[in-house]
């Protein structure tokens, strides 16, 4: 048994707007007007692994493939070439509030959430005042959605997550909610996780979180791996570089 | 701890992993469905009884229209409220199948992007609702039926779970084709309403058998190809009594094999694209 959490071979992701996005019946079936489709490189000879146990942060510019890379690493998006291992079981939390509804209550939202991220009905009912609690909405639980405010959205989201019991953790941007204190919570949530031998995946623009969290950081730079390495050494390359562009 | 390997590909061919995936994942398809049906008419005030009074609306506008106004087609049919009724809840179990079912992937892009399930879930939450839609309607049948008609709940109800058994397979099928088509083909939201009100008009449900039976050999054979028309004919036995033709046993099991294997088949092998596109 190997001790890659996640181990990343050679992987490419090529868009085609034009004829992959909206193509309408005209477009796909009729001849005239041929649209040259300009192939957009999201990802290219992307390899990588990260331990079990490690926190890896990735960097990059915007467009530089960052959520592309994730999706391919929550296995939710097909590369072109390549491979993608994953070794565990996977929780995502790339966009807050994912499989949520509206309308419904808080309640009702967690067990969509959970059951959504593939708990079963069983588990979510065994979490669930734990994830009331970590949240702290006790008081709102049976409120509909569209009543909470961002922040409170937020953080029943996070429990949620945060309940499901991952080996390895992917983060998009995501540690920038709520107030102060339940980003020390998270924070705190993450190095447990970290200390069981879980792994998390984490996509900032915070470079000082990057630093001050991660064990390994990478560098995308225009959908190529440009730097792996310790965090603080990635990140003086990556402020260098852009410092030198303006 | 489990052990994923990531390769979709090897995935995709392996049918009885993906059945068994579906399977587990079958209280979040549930939730899901449920979770919809309540939300769709949270704020009104009737909520969720919109599921029965949809359809009984569209069938007291065909009433008016079909038994009074252009009463010439209902001639023939002595209990055509029922006949009208049992046609209309049919119909809409199966067009709502095909209108949810082209919106579940596009209205759930959230999930598809972030989370890794069979995608087969979507469609299926899709039908779950219809389904429960449908069986409320149908609930409610002899309420109306009983009282107008005098056709009292019998025997030939033994027909029942074999008609919404074959059916809900047919609707499946179509939920899973239109699903896949509509994430390449937005176009498909725009059309499938039209398509579905001339789909009613050719099927035996505002129009009784006698108003067919007059018509040329070609045009009798014409309707008796429209897949509908089995499923028709089976609901008429279990729930009015009427003979059933042994041939459309046999042809609600064909279409919904049909609808199950092209729907389906095409869905899975388009899966791993999807996300494309969105």
């Amino acid at each position: 048994m190997s001790d890659h959490a996640i181990l990343v071979k050679d992987v490419g992701v090529r868009f085609r707007p034009y004829l992959d996005r909206n193509p309408t019946f005209r477009r796909s079936i009729g001849k005239r007007e041929p649209r040259v489709a300009e192939e957009v490189i999201a990802l290219a000879d992307v390899s990588f692994e990260i331990e079990k146990g490690e926190a890896y942060g990735i960097i990059g510019h915007n467009g530089a493939g960052k959520s592309t890379l994730l999706r391919v690493l929550a296995r939710t998006m097909r590369p072109n070439t390549g491979t993608v291992e994953v070794h565990g079981r996977t929780s995502t939390l790339l966009q807050l509030g994912v499989g949520f509804n509206n309308e419904l209550s808080g309640r009702r939202n967690i067990y969509l959430g959970g059951l959504a991220h593939g708990l079963r009905l069983a588990e979510v009912e065994d979490r669930f005042d734990d994830i009331v609690e970590y949240a702290g909405l006790e008081h709102a639980i049976d409120r509909p959605l569209k009543t909470y405010s961002t922040g409170m959205f937020a953080r029943l989201a996070f429990s949620v997550s945060m309940h499901l019991d991952p080996n390895i953790l992917l983060l998009d941007e995501v540690l920038a909610v709520g107030d102060e204190s339940f980003r020390e919570k998270s924070l705190h949530s993450m190095r447990e996780l970290l200390a069981r031998a879980g792994t998390i995946v984490f996509v900032s623009h915070s470079l000082s979180t990057v630093e001050e969290f991660c064990d390994r950081a990478l560098w995308l730079d225009r959908g190529q791996v440009r730097l792996v390495g310790a965090p603080s050494e990635v990140i003086d390359a990556y402020r260098a570089a852009v410092s030198s562009a303006e | 701890m489990s052990t994923v390997t990531a390769s979709d590909r090897a995935r995709l061919s392996a049918w009885r992993v993906y059945v068994r995936d579906l399977w587990e994942r079958r209280e979040f398809a549930w939730f899901l469905a449920m979770g919809n049906l309540k939300a769709r008419n949270a704020s009104t005030a009737l909520g969720l009884f919109w599921w029965i009074l949809n359809p009984l609306m569209l069938a007291g506008v065909y009433y008016i229209v079909f038994g009074f106004i252009f009463s010439g087609t209902r001639e023939g049919e002595p209990a055509f409220l029922a006949w009208l009724i049992s046609g209309i809840f049919a119909f809409t179990y199966t067009s709502t199948a095909m209108t949810s079912g082209a919106n579940s992937i596009l209205a759930n892009s959230k999930l598809l992007v972030n989370i890794r399930f069979p995608r087969m879930i979507l469609p299926v939450a899709a039908l779950v609702e219809a389904g429960v839609g449908f069986l409320a309607s149908l609930g409610i049948f002899y309420v109306i039926a009983w009282p107008v008609n005098g056709i009292r709940p019998g025997l030939s109800l033994v027909w029942l779970p074999l008609a919404v058994t074959l059916h809900t397979l047919f609707n499946l099928g179509l939920a899973a084709a239109t699903a896949r088509l509509a994430v390449p083909f937005r176009d498909i939201n725009n059309i499938i309403p039209h398509l579905n009100r001339l789909w009613m008009y050719l099927t035996p449900i505002i129009w009784p058998m006698a108003f067919i039976e007059a018509k040329a050999q070609w045009a009798q054979n014409v309707i008796q190809a429209n897949p509908l028309f089995p499923y028709m004919a089976l609901y008429r036995k279990a729930l009015m009594g009427r003979e059933l033709d042994p041939l459309n046993i046999w042809l609600a099991i064909f279409w919904a094999v049909v609808a199950l294997g092209v729907g389906v088949i095409s869905f899975v092998r388009f899966e791993g694209n999807m996300v494309r596109h969105l």
